[in-house]
């Protein structure tokens, strides 16, 4: 899946550019009694188009490193590079810009908005991002594309799990993020269900070019990421590069 | 393609996300609609009223002008006038007085207020409305009044019988049915009388000295300034109140802004609790919302936008309730006429007034507002992160960032504080005004707030501490309470002001009216007489003592109409008095006392000797007028009359019981200082009630001409006019309960969804509907007990303290007030809180259990 540019001279294959970098990132959490280190120096580098699964048990810091990559949360110390940008010292605001230019989230508990209909909900981040005009016949072809343009006026309480969390895979590639952030997108959803969303994610993914970060403490699905990061104790404990891979 | 206004992407967004919830926000929208309702409905009946006494100014004193005075008018007075008539000005002279109008020898007489007009010239603006109709100058004959009709009512005549005036029979030959002067009259005691001219000279009611008012009504050529008639006038009639048109009348203006101020400060405290109820629910809104929030943050909005989002729907909804406000206010608008018609007859009052619904629309939309911004700012801290790990989003704080927090909800406090005494310094057109509401608002809120939250934490603890044998439905009940997301401070808080506030005025009221009752001393006269001649003073006197059901000497003042020239030799010029002062510019009234009236103390100097003849008059002056005029004993007074003026030295300062007939005279002389000057006097007694008619009979049969005036009538009416006002307050303040209801449902609406799963998981461990009725009636029940007993017991001492430091009555705390105030805030808060939640108890486990 993943390009590798060939110099011609030499022949020596080398990495395409980094999408997302993160040097010796770290995230502790100081309670009353005690200091939590959940994430204690982590390097990584994916490059972009890459689909990497991160793998650990639970309080291993897969969510945690998620958020950190998504701005959601701030860093003890380290840096995550998005493009190029550095991210850790941005103010909540330029974080929130940087989220809808260039990522889009899926969740294990799909956090539609209720209170709007499906294709309002799509549209959303556009029209956060004052493109909503312009993406309202994308995001009503995203749902389409989903299986879903007889529900476009169904509220998120009208549907089902499975129908919910397609209206959250076209909800995040209505503005073309080219980073996907996935929470255990099909932890909540029955075997049959979930398999048809990875489905329907993978072949998104395919199509729109995104580099996919994927969460999941499942290995079928894990099986299907051209990389496995696997966390253990806040540090990365494996970086599995599938064989057909550079 | 250009980017979309924010506002109109937000404006989507935040419309979309109200029509979703629009259920939930009809308690806010209904809360704004009682505050902003109250303050339009008395702004808009003010403008209104104050537009129609602009509008038939002329109707409403009958004239372009008009002088009125409490004495005859003298030569120089009249040639004024008379020398007016050469410029074009007509003229008519209306007497008012009050006196006995008798139905026949059997029955009592009953106390009337004549009024005296020429029906050739009056009215010269607006007409007298008579039944059957007819024309004014072709009813009033000499022998013929026309009457209101509880004239009728009271004496049992119909129209065509004969009733006594003065001893002289008149038929009552028409029904009053509209008087256009009627509010601009002077002595509306009694029921209204009117007869001729010709009439009242027959009945030889008006002597020299005599309780009655003049009015002279003026009409001009219109081509007549105003200003230089008035100034004609005011050259003569210095103690005269001179009106014309084009102010309509001062009093009555005065007194409609006085009392619009004052409804207009209690509407705001209906719209402050409205905006708090507001407040409360939108913070509940965004506990509810804080996912949606975060996803929002997630999917790349800023706090900016989410807040923009926010505040729109916030305007939108203070927006709504506030245009139902002025649906409401245009409704109470309509009210006020029905409050205020015994006493005046506004016809065609406007029914909306669109400045003072923009008002109270600006006015509801900024409260609204900037009690919502604090919850709004929240939005701020509600972290994306949320969505994966909440306790992600609670990192250990700084010191600084603590003290950033703490300091936050302060600087809103005093934001909000200082608006609201912004918004009440305009309403009431007075900074000092607007400074104390707002410190009285932030005190009652402080108060209300520290006892609603030490009540609860009570009933927390009884709560858990209770028996077995309480029952599962008490305890829950009360544990309900302490809900996560239950507003019950809230709740009660707002309760409780709405409570505290009518309290108040009623007890106050009431405590008024009986401490004007319980504090009259034992022997203290029940029945007055007014317009005793001096020929007839001891006929009256004797007959007055051979009276059955007496219980006590009758008493007898004789009082002259005298005029302050100088003291000690300083003339009394009215401009160079102060305040209550400048009433001794005016005729005062002294009188003669031989020795120490009764229930008089000396406070200064002594009393003069039994029979002394001073060659110089001394006299005594009352406290408040000595300290008034700075007058002490050695002070010299000098005194004018119509029939000669003379001098005085002050010998004495005393002090009156003031329920006695002597507090009437503040300026007593030495025996024949007064001699040869008019006097009339003033008697009192005091009667068993059931003899109080006999006794006004027998004085009428002999003495036709004297007034009876019997105190019970008098309390009657007083008692009426109090009402009257207190109902037009309590109407007012009833808002601020209906808006303390509205926020009680709104709390409970906030909880449905967790009411609603309780009842399923209930129902599914076997509980009745009945049992579960139980439960959350107990919630109500201690909310609106709680409520009622913070507000019942606030009011109790506020208006103990109203009544005993401010007022000097006599009232003992009211604790009846406080047991029918907690009986009916909790049926109130039992009422509401069902009408909010009684769908909850028809769910079906099932459906709900399956969502989940």
């Amino acid at each position: 899946m993943t390009d590798a540019i060939q110099i011609p001279s030499t022949g020596v294959p080398i990495p395409p550019p980094s999408i997302i970098e993160i040097v010796h990132l770290t995230r502790t959490i100081d309670t009353p009694s005690h200091r939590v280190e959940i994430l204690r120096g982590i390097d990584l580098a994916i490059p972009k188009g890459q689909f990497a699964a991160i793998m650990g048990p639970s309080g291993s810091g897969k969510s945690t490193l998620l958020g950190l990559l998504a701005g959601l949360d701030s860093a003890t110390t380290g840096q995550v590079l998005l493009d190029g940008v550095d991210i850790t010292g941005l103010t909540e605001d330029q974080m929130a810009e940087v989220r809808g230019r260039k990522i889009g989230f899926v969740f294990q508990s799909f956090q539609l908005i209720p209170t709007l209909t499906a294709e309002e909900n799509v549209l959303l981040p556009a029209e956060l991002a004052g493109v909503g005009a312009e993406n309202a016949q994308r995001a009503r072809d995203l749902l389409h594309r989903v299986g879903l343009s007889q529900r476009l006026d169904h509220y998120p309480v009208q549907l089902s799990g499975g129908e919910q969390q397609r209206v959250a895979l076209a909800r995040a590639f209505v503005t073309k993020p080219p980073i996907l952030l996935a929470d255990e997108p099909t932890g909540n959803l029955d075997g049959k269900t979930g398999q048809q969303v990875l489905e329907l994610l993978l072949e998104l993914n395919r199509i729109e070019g995104t580099t996919l970060v994927l969460v999941t403490h499942d290995p079928a699905l894990a099986a299907h990421a051209d990389r496995i990061i696997t966390l253990r104790d806040g540090l990365i404990a494996s970086d599995v590069l599938k064989a057909n891979q550079n | 393609m250009a980017k979309p206004s924010p506002y109109r992407t937000a404006a989507k967004i935040a419309w979309r996300e109200t029509r979703a919830s629009s259920g939930r926000f009809l308690f806010v929208i209904l809360a704004v609609a009682a505050g902003v309702g109250s303050l339009t409905g008395v702004r808009g009946f003010s403008q209104a009223f104050h537009t129609v006494l602009q509008r038939d100014a002329r109707g409403f004193m009958a004239a372009d002008m008009t002088v009125r005075t409490f004495q005859l008018p003298d030569a120089k007075q009249l040639a004024t006038m008379d020398s007016l008539a050469a410029l074009g000005v007509r003229r008519t002279q209306i007497t008012e007085t009050l006196t006995m109008a008798s139905p026949g020898p059997d029955a009592a007489p009953l106390l009337v207020s004549v009024k005296a007009v020429d029906p050739d010239a009056y009215p010269f603006y607006g007409t007298v409305s008579l039944n059957p109709p007819g024309n004014l100058r072709t009813v009033l004959q000499p022998d013929a009044l026309a009457v209101s009709d509880g004239v009728l009512l009271r004496l049992n005549k119909k129209l065509g019988d004969t009733v006594r005036i003065g001893g002289l029979p008149f038929r009552l030959a028409a029904e009053i049915t509209n008087e256009p002067d009627k509010m601009t009259g002077s002595l509306n005691v009694g029921l209204r009388v009117m007869m001729s001219r010709a009439g009242l000279e027959r009945t030889g009611l008006i002597i020299p000295g005599s309780r009655a008012a003049e009015r002279f009504l003026f009409k001009l050529p219109p081509t007549q300034s105003i200003a230089a008639v008035r100034a004609e006038l005011q050259k003569v009639f210095a103690e005269g109140l001179i009106a014309d048109y084009t102010e309509a009348h001062p009093l009555i203006e005065q007194g409609l802004r006085q009392s619009t101020t004052f409804l207009s400060l209690v509407s705001l405290v209906a719209l402050v609790i409205g905006a708090l109820g507001v407040a409360t629910a939108i913070q509940a809104h965004l506990q509810q919302k804080m996912d949606s929030i975060a996803v929002m943050k997630c999917l790349g909005a800023k706090s900016s936008q989410i807040l923009r989002i926010y505040l729109i729907q916030t305007a939108g909804l203070g927006l709504v309730g506030g245009v139902i406000g002025i649906a409401v206010g245009s409704l109470v608008q309509m009210v006020f006429p029905v409050f205020l018609e015994k006493y005046f007859q506004v016809s065609n009052v406007p029914r909306f007034d669109a400045l003072s619904a923009l008002q109270g629309l600006l006015v509801g939309l900024l409260t609204v507002l900037l009690f919502t911004v604090p919850p709004l700012l929240g939005i701020r801290k509600i972290r994306p992160a949320l969505i994966f790990r909440r306790e992600m989003a609670a990192p250990r704080r700084t010191v600084g960032q603590w003290l950033r927090d703490a300091l936050e909800p302060v600087i809103s406090a005093v934001v909000i504080l200082a608006f609201v005494g912004l918004i009440a310094a305009w309403l009431s057109d007075n900074a000092r005004t607007g400074r104390y509401f707002a410190f009285a608002i932030a005190g009652a809120m402080v108060a209300l707030s520290i006892v609603a939250w030490v009540l609860l934490k009570l009933l927390r603890i009884v709560g858990r501490n209770l028996p077995r044998a309480a029952g599962p439905e008490l305890r829950q009940g009360i544990a309900n309470l302490y809900r996560p997301g239950n507003h019950a401070g809230a709740a009660v808080m707002a309760l409780g002001v709405g409570v505290m506030f009518t309290l108040t005025i009623w007890i106050v009221q009431r405590g008024l009216l009986k401490d004007i009752i319980r504090t009259a001393p034992p022997g203290m006269p029940n029945v007055y007489l007014l317009d005793i001649t001096a020929a007839s003073k001891d006929a009256v006197y004797n007959l007055l003592e051979k009276q059955s059901g007496l219980e006590g000497k009758p008493e007898m003042i004789g009082a002259v109409s005298a005029t302050i020239q100088s003291v000690d030799g300083t003339p009394l010029v009215r401009e160079k008095l102060q305040g209550m002062a400048r009433r001794y510019a005016r005729t005062v009234t002294v009188s003669t006392a031989a020795v120490e009236p009764p229930f008089t103390q000396v406070l200064s100097g002594a009393w003069w000797a039994p029979n002394a003849h001073p060659a110089e008059a001394q006299l005594s002056v009352g406290d408040q007028a000595a300290r008034l005029l700075n007058v002490h004993v050695g002070s010299k007074i000098a005194w004018t009359t119509p029939q000669r003026t003379f001098s005085s030295t002050v010998v004495a300062i005393h002090k009156s019981e003031s329920v006695r007939l002597s507090a009437r005279i503040e300026f007593f002389f030495t025996a024949g200082a007064l001699d040869g000057l008019p006097a009339i006097y003033y008697g009192g007694v005091r009667a068993a009630p059931k003899f109080v008619p006999g006794l006004q009979k027998a004085l009428y049969e002999s003495f036709p001409t004297v007034t009876v005036i019997n105190m019970a009538e008098v309390l009657d009416t007083i008692q009426g006019i109090v009402d009257q006002i207190s109902v037009v307050v309590r109407f007012i303040s009833f808002f601020s309960i209906l808006a303390g209801a509205v926020i009680l449902a709104s709390s409970v609406a906030g909880t449905r969804f967790r009411r609603i799963r309780e009842v399923v998981i209930l129902k599914t461990l076997g509980a009745t509907r009945r049992r579960i009725a139980r439960i959350f009636s107990v919630e109500f029940f201690v909310i609106g007990t709680v409520a009622g007993l913070m507000g019942g017991l606030l009011a109790v001492g506020f208006a103990w303290a109203v009544l005993n430091r401010l007022l000097r009555a006599n009232a003992p705390p009211d604790f009846m007030a406080l047991g029918l105030a907690v009986f009916g805030t909790a049926l109130l808060a039992v009422v509401t809180g069902w009408a909010a939640s009684y769908r909850t108890l028809g769910q079906k486990p099932l459906e709900i259990l399956r969502d989940e």
